[in-house]
């Protein structure tokens, strides 16, 4: 557990000392949202429908941007050879590098969001579920992109493979998680505060735990418990070919 | 998919006991990259307090060999017994471009779970004498002093390690060379193994024994 500590100590001193890179995926995951409202119009009426698939969109591909580097300087300068031979084993390692390159790229992209969601005009009742199914689905698009680096390790130019293998995958995480971010929109209306007969809903009263999320809590779940061990072996095999 | 080399569990004892603790026994080990045989029965064995010189042309499969010993890469057939801790210094010196020098060594050795104080660190920049460069980031650093973190490492480990170096010279200067030779010196007569693979006069002082790889060709 020491040897976890200080390979995620390590790495976000690494991030830190790198942190352009993040401030890029930021900027980017802002940029994509921003362009909505230009190509659109500011109407909110027009706006609001799509708020939450771009908010989604942009943050998965963003994420996709810092997905290559994830093991890239390990691999070069052999630090992934002292890993592989030290007490730590690869699947914690690989699970190091999830918990920091959630800290460091989703993080920033989690805090933005409340700012880029007054800008398609979210209703500010309804930001709980998005931040929520954002953060869940943000962490499994972190796992995606990890078992997705660590593939991409053997093959060179792994660039145009990162997004061919990850974007498909993420799809689950897409329909999930845009569905848990809008309760309402999931099935009956909300709870009505009186018992009337449920015309419209209440904008503050929706069950925050939905189906849909907890499907993305499996599916996160499910990645979990692959993409250590499956990431341990793509690493191990391909520093085995590439050296 | 078992990592470790096949070897009868009643033979490795039998070997335990016919030899001193703690060496290292190649037993008919094959090196193979990819779909190519580079070496087919390797063998060869060393006892604590001992250096082998590992030669042998380009592409002979030196740098192969250090992994398969280091547990890197497992062999293609034989086996290898060793019941030393093993420390691997590859071509790739390992160090986080971004990291100075002593915290690179302080992350080397929270992973090891050696316990490292910053005064032991400082001892093994010390006798590297990398000592005056170890605050800065390694990325400013030249091959040279990149080499010389890399191998203060080897003196945060235990000492009766087997030494795994890969072309540990290479880069260094002559005072350079002269500490990394004190180094590997002490290290043997504390009753710890090196093999370095080296095309360069390495620790002149212990005879050590060669292993030669032939040209595969």
């Amino acid at each position: 557990m020491n040897m976890l500590t200080a390979q995620i100590r390590r790495d976000l001193a690494l991030m830190w000392a790198g942190r352009g890179d993040a401030a890029v995926m930021l900027a980017f995951f802002l940029i994509i949202i921003t362009l909505f409202p230009l190509a659109v119009g500011p109407d909110p009426m027009r706006l609001q429908p799509v708020a939450l698939p771009v908010i989604w969109i942009a943050a998965l591909l963003a994420s996709l941007a810092g997905f290559p580097r994830i093991f890239a300087d390990d691999v070069r300068s052999g630090w992934i050879d002292q890993v592989a031979l030290s007490p730590l084993p690869l699947p914690l390692y690989a699970l190091s590098k999830v918990i920091t390159h959630w800290l460091v790229s989703a993080l920033p992209m989690l805090i933005a969001t409340p700012l880029m969601a007054v800008m398609l005009y979210v209703d500010m009742t309804r930001l709980a579920p998005l931040i929520l199914a954002l953060g869940i689905g943000t962490l499994a698009l972190t796992l995606l992109g990890v078992l997705a680096a660590a593939l991409g390790e053997g093959a060179r130019n792994s660039g145009g493979l990162m997004a061919i293998l990850v974007l498909p995958l993420a799809v689950p995480i897409l329909i999930f998680g845009t569905l848990a971010s809008s309760p309402i929109s999931s099935g009956p209306v909300g709870k009505d505060p009186v018992g009337n007969d449920p015309v419209g809903y209440d904008p503050a009263g929706y069950d925050i735990i939905t189906p849909h999320l907890l499907l993305l809590m499996a599916v996160t779940a499910v990645l979990l418990a692959i993409v250590p061990v499956a990431a341990a072996a793509a690493l191990a095999e391909a520093e085995a070919e590439s050296s | 998919m078992s990592a470790a080399p096949k070897s009868s569990p009643d033979s490795s004892e039998a070997n335990s006991r016919a030899n001193p603790p703690l060496g290292l026994r190649l037993d008919g080990v094959v090196l193979a990259r990819g779909m190519r045989v580079l070496q087919r029965g390797l063998s060869h064995s060393m006892s604590a307090g001992q250096i082998t010189r590992l030669r042998g042309p380009n592409g002979s499969g030196k740098s192969t060999l250090l992994r398969v010993i280091a547990g890197r890469l497992r062999p293609a057939a034989g086996a290898i017994i060793c019941q030393a801790p093993r420390l691997y210094i590859g071509h790739a010196d390992a160090l986080a471009s971004a990291r100075s020098g002593r915290d690179n060594l302080s992350d080397w050795a929270r992973l090891n779970g050696f316990d490292a104080t910053p005064d032991h660190i400082a001892a093994s920049l010390q006798m590297m004498s990398a000592a005056g460069f170890a605050d800065i980031p390694a990325r400013q650093l030249s091959r040279g002093q990149r080499r010389r973190l890399a191998l203060a490492r080897l003196l945060l480990g235990p000492l009766d390690a087997l030494w795994l170096l890969d072309e540990p010279n290479a880069g260094l200067d002559g005072p350079a060379s002269v500490r990394l030779d004190d180094l590997i010196s002490r290290h043997l007569d504390g009753g710890g193994m090196v093999i370095a693979a080296t095309h360069l006069p390495l620790a002149p002082t212990h005879k050590g024994s060669d292993l030669v790889l032939a040209d595969p060709q």
